[in-house]
């Protein structure tokens, strides 16, 4: 009898240490999730960033229009999401986002260039973890810019457009003309793609702006005056 | 289970306290390095991408 108790004993005890094991290993994975991810993914893109600056400061130009998509090929200012420079690289696998970055759509719409006389720049980054760089995408308003730095240009976009939720499917927001933003002839647009609501990705958030004008960077790289007033 | 692993600890209190530390530690090592890393992309809460699949 007092054997039998204590192999329940027992076995209820060993129960509740693998329900506080299971609680400490999701508790873990959240903390990884949304902290580590971001250390990981900000060093790697600090790092990554640098190399870009260096190379535009130490590069004489190579020739119209050479385009270093290597490294990356220029920084993603958002004041109004308050997140600092986002570095744009090529392509939106997890490899490349994860590496704290805001990547330009090669597939399934291949996204346009923003010196392209017309077209749509489509670029996705991370909501929370990995840098979590549009993490306050909610906060963009029509009307608020979003400004791309590149080696010689600042293009100056203003959005005009939000869409809080649409379908992981939906790939017609990427279309050179999004009709879904309501515009209808070919322009120089941008579209930006991210998982909503936060901490899940149940659907997509997007965000379109229009070209407002262009800068050329000077030797000091002044920023527009959009980035200033921050 | 942890207090099969506890009594099986070489030592006094202080020396089994010190590896108990020393082993959680290398399993939230090897989490963070290598089991949530590969977890991750398997779990539904981080797709950012809009894509036709």
């Amino acid at each position: 009898m007092a054997r039998a108790r204590s192999r329940i004993a027992g076995a209820v005890s060993v129960f509740g240490e693998l329900l506080i094991t299971a609680g400490v290993l999701m508790g873990l994975f959240v903390a990884y999730s949304l902290w580590w991810t971001n250390v990981l993914a900000d060093r790697e893109a600090g790092r990554q960033g640098d190399k870009v600056r260096d190379a535009w400061t130490a590069k004489t130009p190579s020739g119209p229009g050479a385009l270093d998509t290597d490294g990356g090929l220029g920084f993603l200012h958002v004041p109004a999401m308050d997140d600092g420079e986002v570095l744009v690289r090529k392509g939106t696998d997890p490899e490349t986002l994860n590496g704290g970055v805001a990547g330009y759509y090669t597939d399934p719409v291949a996204s346009a260039q923003p010196k392209d006389a017309k077209g749509n720049f489509t670029l996705a980054a991370h909501r929370d973890g990995h840098g979590a760089k549009f993490h306050n995408i909610h906060k963009l308003r029509t009307g608020d810019a979003i400004v791309f730095e590149t080696r010689d240009t600042w293009y100056v976009y203003k959005v005009y457009k939000t869409l809080p939720e649409t379908s992981k499917y939906n790939v017609d927001v990427l279309q050179p003309v999004p009709r879904e933003s309501g515009r209808t002839k070919p322009g120089r647009y941008i579209t930006l793609t991210t998982c909503t609501p936060v901490y899940t990705s149940d659907y997509r958030y997007i965000v379109w702006g229009e070209l407002e004008r262009t800068e050329k960077v000077d030797g000091d790289r002044t920023p527009p005056a959009e980035l200033r007033a921050s | 289970m942890y207090g099969w692993i506890w009594r099986h600890l070489p030592g006094n209190s202080w020396v089994r306290a010190l590896i108990s530390l020393v082993l959680a530690l290398a399993v939230v090592y090897v989490l963070f390095q290598y089991v949530f890393p590969w977890a991750e992309p398997l779990l539904p809460f981080n797709d950012v991408t809009v894509d036709g699949q």
